[in-house]
């Protein structure tokens, strides 16, 4: 043991005896091995004065800690089975006027109540996932380029494969789990037909429009003889029970990996009708950009052991907040995860 | 992906629609239409000019007083300040009332006017190239002469300046995320294509492009070339030319370019990229005389090698790079950039032009090792087809010949992997289909087609959709593959995609081709049938949102935070960070880590809330938490359903903020499983079971003003104060408390909790007990044993109503009501006694209780 150790020790235990453990930082023992680094051969002097410094840094954490502890071993012990304390009363609830739902939540409950009328199950996403689900499953084969399109978020650390895990970057990271948990139904000849409303992450900068943790609701519709127009005609009827009134709606090709054909799909806008050329919605286009769907890709359906030459199916994604952000004007998407009451309590 | 409308014309043998419809059919069948550049507006007013007479301006040395012939009776009078203006030349000029094109987009474009310059008249300018948008050069304005203008053009005084050199055009700027899968629409000839597919017109593609070339055999020059990683690089064609006289493109093709978002550099340069624009076929050239040992060729790079890229920096690759070398080492890295030491400059007499195909895989990645993205790479990395390297190596060595009198110095070299040679073999050289490996022929039959799209497409249909974009189609009888079983009434289609549809796969690829060919708005729009059976309901889903809604009712506001928090948030709550998964690549720093439980991040916005005037709130959050050893039984990471809260009050109050707490995570579960038996054991005093991510959970709080709560004898979480370390460190107000709660007990429903009516009527004793200090309230209540005494003839129930202990006392007391109600009778004053006696009775054993 040499004598900075010696010294460690020493310090050590007079900040766990000390009342003030922060005078030991002054103590004088520090300040003589300081003063003697200029006497030292200079090749011995850069190690020296590391030992010093990390001396020092133990000592630091070792007065925080001692400080927290410290303080929190002041407190007064309580009763934890009472109602309440010594001399005290029942204390009240908070007004329920004041209460609130989060906004976003309680949009995902409206959209679990029309899809549930539609026969759709709702599922839960995942907040850390694997290659496999959000990529290999989805017909993303390693390497692929469009792995790009999705700025995804990684762990230090590897799954067993010596792969990075993931914060999926769209809840379509549970599709191959609801293929597969369901699939049961399509020999009795009832449809997979399942959303996913959940929290999805993109490593982007925030602004008013960006937000790297987002909601977005995924759907899965399989069964016998599905086809394109049926995707169209499911996600018109969708809308218009969820904006209730009758919509136009198109869809333009698109690229993904895991369907094809692929659509961006948009709808007329709901809020101007496309009369208004100062609509702030559509930017008075008539039109809104909505959601990205398609036919569940052959090899995702295959991924699931789901025959695609005797079953199809469609799947969509759509971004949640944008439709609340629509519904109530709302000028920044930040503000949702901002846990502001001013924000909150509005809703 | 810019689009020029004059392209696409050359290409197509029908009439265009106006523009808007075009644009429509595009966002409609194609993809996303970003923007519409009307180029002819742009230039509306640029005309050609001869200077005719060019004169000192009498009162500015540096101005000249011109008189051009614009085409009109009068030669009109401009006052130029360029150096270079002389007379007899041809100029563009800018007549009155035009708008200098450099400015068109701006918020308020120049407008010109006639105007006197040191007391001469001048009408309008005549245009440098950066006034005109097609180049940055203002030393001088442009001098036009004869090699500037495309065959079959002259230069002629008072003709439209746009007409002239193409740029009476109309860019179409499509989206590149719509063609990720497609080689081919990175071309003005793929796009062309599409385009006469989607208006239902069938395209021919030139025959410089379908047809094998033919190569004549130069030489002059001593040229190896070779391929050493034939795996990643299926084809690399070369060719050696001499004599090169390398100078600025002509102005057509210039213009061409720039309309193109392209940038002119010189006649060798800009002809590699003007086939690449055409075609989606990056090429490159190489100054022949710096290629040391006269060699060119692909291998993969050596770990450590490096080299300068014509950016100007210099790179260090690895054995997983493919770069392009000479005889002693690298020139460029492969698919992506060329090197910086064998640019063509204006003094390079020898040239080589290199087409190639490299794996596109590699090549991305590569990009994204060395953060270099170019337009060579995001064409690569598309897929291009190496069955056209030959046909665009033919195309740019005579465009290069045009351009600059060069000639062949050496063979056309054209090194191919064994697949590829294979594959070449096995094909007529002058079809545009291969047989073999690379391009399968797809069966499909009209059947497939329409279940996938809800149509009725004939055959006929289907195949013309296909043939317009020269996709081959047979409907011979073939034999049908296994999962084409039942439907034999069908013919059957064998589609053979064209050589540069490298994206065409599977059946599912014919599928979108004809849908999108045909129309996708135009499918029919029918609901699935399904069964009336009730879609299942999810158990966990509707347990939270049970919770949300129940601690709504009780006044909390639901709060969504982010699942990643900063390292400062799990120190400041006392957190391990060692035990969170960390994020490798967060943009900001605030979201380093998963969080290892839902409370710490809801600390965090407790202070800003009391700042913006919020005095007192309860904030919820329901999450997740997890910790990097504990793995589900798939594998991945536990996900533990948390419920977190946390009480904050401004304002001191007598009594601990613990019991806010309490009250409403008790609203909470006596509203969502009513009936379920709730106890707390204080954390100190609690054996916790040695689980890392419970431990972690339990670290910001205060442990003899917490408690652990058990619901129906399950661990259910804690509740409680927060340790004044942490309180500080967030900046708590000292009225603060929270919980954090699992999920699983609340999924669940617990039975109806119904208690008949009696018809008789209730008695209400209050009774107080005199007990030590250190006794608990829940140690004499639940001494009463309620359950004990409640039967068929009585329920009897208790609730706090005080509990007084005076300054310095010892002993507190306990003071609860008790109400008791019968079933069979009412209840005389001696049967209230007896029971009254029985409870207390209990209790005095149980605790040593005085009854006071």
């Amino acid at each position: 043991m040499n004598e900075i150790q010696e010294l460690e020790a020493i310090l050590l235990r007079r900040v766990a005896d000390s009342s003030e453990p922060r005078e030991v930082l002054k103590s004088p023992e520090i300040k003589a091995l300081y003063a003697r680094i200029p006497a030292l051969d200079p090749s011995e002097r850069k190690e020296f004065g590391q030992q010093i410094n990390a001396l020092k840094q133990l000592l630091e954490q070792a007065v925080r800690d001692k400080e927290s502890a410290d303080e929190d071993a002041v407190s007064e012990p309580l009763d934890v089975t009472a109602p309440f304390g010594i001399n005290g009363t029942l204390p009240a609830l908070l007004p329920t006027d004041g209460g609130s739902v989060h906004p976003l939540r309680q949009e995902i409950a409206a959209l679990i109540e029309i899809f549930g009328r539609m026969g759709f199950v709702a599922e839960e996403s995942r907040e850390i996932d694997d290659q496999y689900h959000m990529f290999e499953t989805l017909n993303f084969p390693a390497g692929h380029p469009a792995r790009d399109d999705y700025d995804t978020f990684m762990t230090i650390q590897k799954d067993g494969d010596g792969e990075s895990l993931i914060a999926p970057a769209h809840t379509s990271t549970m599709q191959n789990r609801i293929l597969r948990k369901y699939r049961d139904r399509l020999e009795t000849g009832e449809p997979i037909a399942a959303i996913v409303p959940d929290r999805v992450f993109r490593n982007e900068d925030l602004d008013a429009r960006h937000e790297h943790t987002f909601y977005q609701v995924e759907g899965v519709y399989v069964a016998k003889g599905v086809h394109a127009g049926m995707l169209i005609a499911t996600l018109q009827k969708f809308l218009e029970e969820y904006y209730g009134k009758k919509l136009e709606v198109r869809v333009n090709p698109f690229y993904f990996p895991f369907t094809e054909p692929s659509f961006e799909f948009a709808l007329s806008c709901p809020f101007c009708e496309g009369k208004d050329a100062s609509c702030k919605v559509c930017s008075g286009e008539g039109w809104i950009e909505l959601l990205g769907c398609g036919m569940i890709h052959p090899n995702v359906l295959r991924a699931a052991d789901i025959d695609p030459n005797e079953y199809t199916g469609f799947a969509f994604g759509c971004g949640i907040d944008r439709l609340v952000m629509m519904k109530y004007g709302i000028e920044d998407v930040r503000h949702f995860e901002s846990a502001k009451l001013d924000f909150l309590k509005q809703f | 992906m810019k689009v020029s409308l004059n392209q696409v014309k050359q290409y197509v043998d029908f009439e265009l629609p106006p523009v808007d419809e075009l644009v429509a059919r595009i966002n409609a069948q194609l993809g996303g239409v970003e923007e519409v550049i009307d180029l002819a507006d742009k230039y509306k007013d640029a005309k050609i000019v001869r200077v005719v007479e060019c004169e000192k301006h009498p009162d500015a040395d540096r101005l000249s007083v011109c008189k051009v012939d614009a085409g009109g009776d009068e030669l009109v009078q401009v006052v130029c300040g360029a150096p270079n203006v002389h007379a007899d030349m041809w100029a563009v000029w800018l007549p009155p009332e035009s708008v200098v094109p450099a400015t068109y987009s701006d918020a308020e474009p120049f407008v010109l006017g006639a105007r006197k310059l040191r007391g001469v008249m001048s009408h309008g300018m005549l245009a440098a190239a950066d006034e005109l948008d097609i180049g940055s050069d203002h030393e001088g304005i442009v001098e036009l002469t004869e090699a500037d203008v495309s065959a079959g053009k002259s230069l002629e005084a008072g003709a439209s300046f746009a007409a002239t050199f193409g740029l009476d055009d109309t860019i179409i700027d499509i989206e590149n995320k719509m063609f990720t899968h497609r080689p081919d629409l990175f071309g003005q000839l793929g796009v062309a294509r599409e385009i006469a597919g989607i208006l239902g017109h069938k395209f021919t593609s030139p025959e410089w492009y379908t047809a094998a070339p033919e190569f004549g055999a130069g030489e002059g020059l001593e040229f190896e070339v070779f391929n050493d990683a034939a795996d990643k690089a299926p084809r690399f064609m070369a060719v050696a030319l001499k004599n090169v006289d390398v100078k600025p493109s002509p102005l057509w093709l210039q213009c061409s370019l720039v309309a193109m978002g392209g940038k002119p550099i010189n006649n060798i340069v800009d002809a590699t990229n003007y086939v690449m624009l055409l075609t989606a076929q990056p090429t490159h050239a190489y100054d022949y005389d710096k290629l040391r040992g006269n060699k060119l060729g692909v291998r993969m790079a050596r770990d450590g090698e490096k080299a300068e890229l014509l950016n100007g920096k210099t790179y260090e690759f690895t054995s997983d790079d493919i770069v392009i070398v000479d005889g002693e080492g690298v020139v460029g890295l492969a698919g992506i950039m060329g090197g910086a030491t064998s640019e063509v400059s204006s003094e390079t007499k020898n040239i080589v032009l290199e087409v190639a195909s490299f794996d596109m895989y590699a090549v991305r990645k590569s990009a994204m090792r060395h953060g270099v993205f170019t337009d060579a790479l995001t064409r690569f990395n598309k897929g291009q087809s190496p069955l056209q390297n030959d046909r665009i190596l033919k195309l740019l060595t005579m465009s290069v010949k045009d351009l600059s009198h060069a000639v062949e110095a050496s063979a056309v070299c054209d090194l191919k992997s064994g697949e590829l040679t294979t594959t070449l073999r096995n094909v007529e050289q002058d079809t545009i289909f291969m047989q073999d490996s690379l391009i399968a022929t797809l069966d499909t039959t009209p059947h497939f087609v329409n279940s996938r799209l809800g149509t009725e497409l004939t055959l006929a249909e289907v195949e013309t959709l296909l043939k317009n974009v020269e996709f081959s189609v047979s409907d011979e009888e073939g034999n049908l593959p296994e999962h084409f079983e039942g439907t034999k009434s069908y013919p059957v289609l064998l589609v053979q995609p064209p050589f540069w549809r490298t994206d065409i796969e599977l059946p599912e690829d014919i599928v979108e081709e004809v849908g999108r060919l045909y129309g996708f708005d135009k499918l029919p729009r029918e609901l699935p049938q399904r069964s009336s059976a009730p879609a299942t309901h999810n158990a966990e889903i509707a347990a939270k949102q049970r919770v949300r809604e129940t601690l709504a009712r009780a006044g909390g506001n639901e709060v969504l935070t982010y699942s990643f928090v900063h390292e400062n948030v799990i120190k400041k709550a006392g957190q391990d960070v060692a035990q969170a998964f960390g994020l490798s690549n967060a943009l900001s720093p605030d979201l380093q880590y998963y969080r290892l439980s839902v409370l710490p991040s809801l600390l965090g916005y407790v202070h800003m809330n009391i700042r913006a005037g919020h005095d007192e709130f309860l904030l919820y959050e329901i999450g997740k938490a997890h910790h990097n050893e504990v793995f589900d039984d798939d594998g991945l990471p536990a996900e533990f359903g948390r419920i977190a809260g946390i009480y904050a009050n401004k304002q001191e109050q007598r009594d601990a903020a613990y019991y806010a707490a309490k009250r409403a995570v008790e609203y909470l579960v006596g509203s969502v499983l009513p009936g379920a038996k709730l106890s707390y054991t204080r954390l100190d005093k609690y054996n916790a079971p040695d689980f890392k991510p419970f431990t972690q959970l339990l670290t910001p709080f205060d442990p003899v003003r917490t408690a652990v709560i058990m619901i129906d004898g399950k661990l259910a979480g804690v509740i409680g104060e927060l340790r004044a370390s942490v309180a500080k460190a967030f900046k708590l107000p000292k009225q603060t408390s929270g919980f954090e709660l699992f999920i699983s007990p609340f999924v669940r429903t617990t039975g109806s909790q119904y208690v008949p009516l009696s018809r008789y009527p209730s008695v209400q004793r209050d009774v107080s007990f005199r007990i030590d200090t250190d006794v608990n309230y829940a140690d004499v209540y639940d001494a009463l044993s309620l359950e004990v005494f409640t039967n068929n003839e009585q329920r009897i129930t208790a609730e706090p109503l005080d509990i007084y202990q005076a300054d310095g006392a010892d002993s507190k007391t306990i003071t609860l009501r008790i109400t008791m109600t019968p079933y069979t009778k009412t209840l005389e004053s001696d049967g209230v006694a007896t029971l009254l006696e029985k409870l207390t009775t209990s209790v005095v054993n149980a605790t040593g209780a005085q009854v006071v």
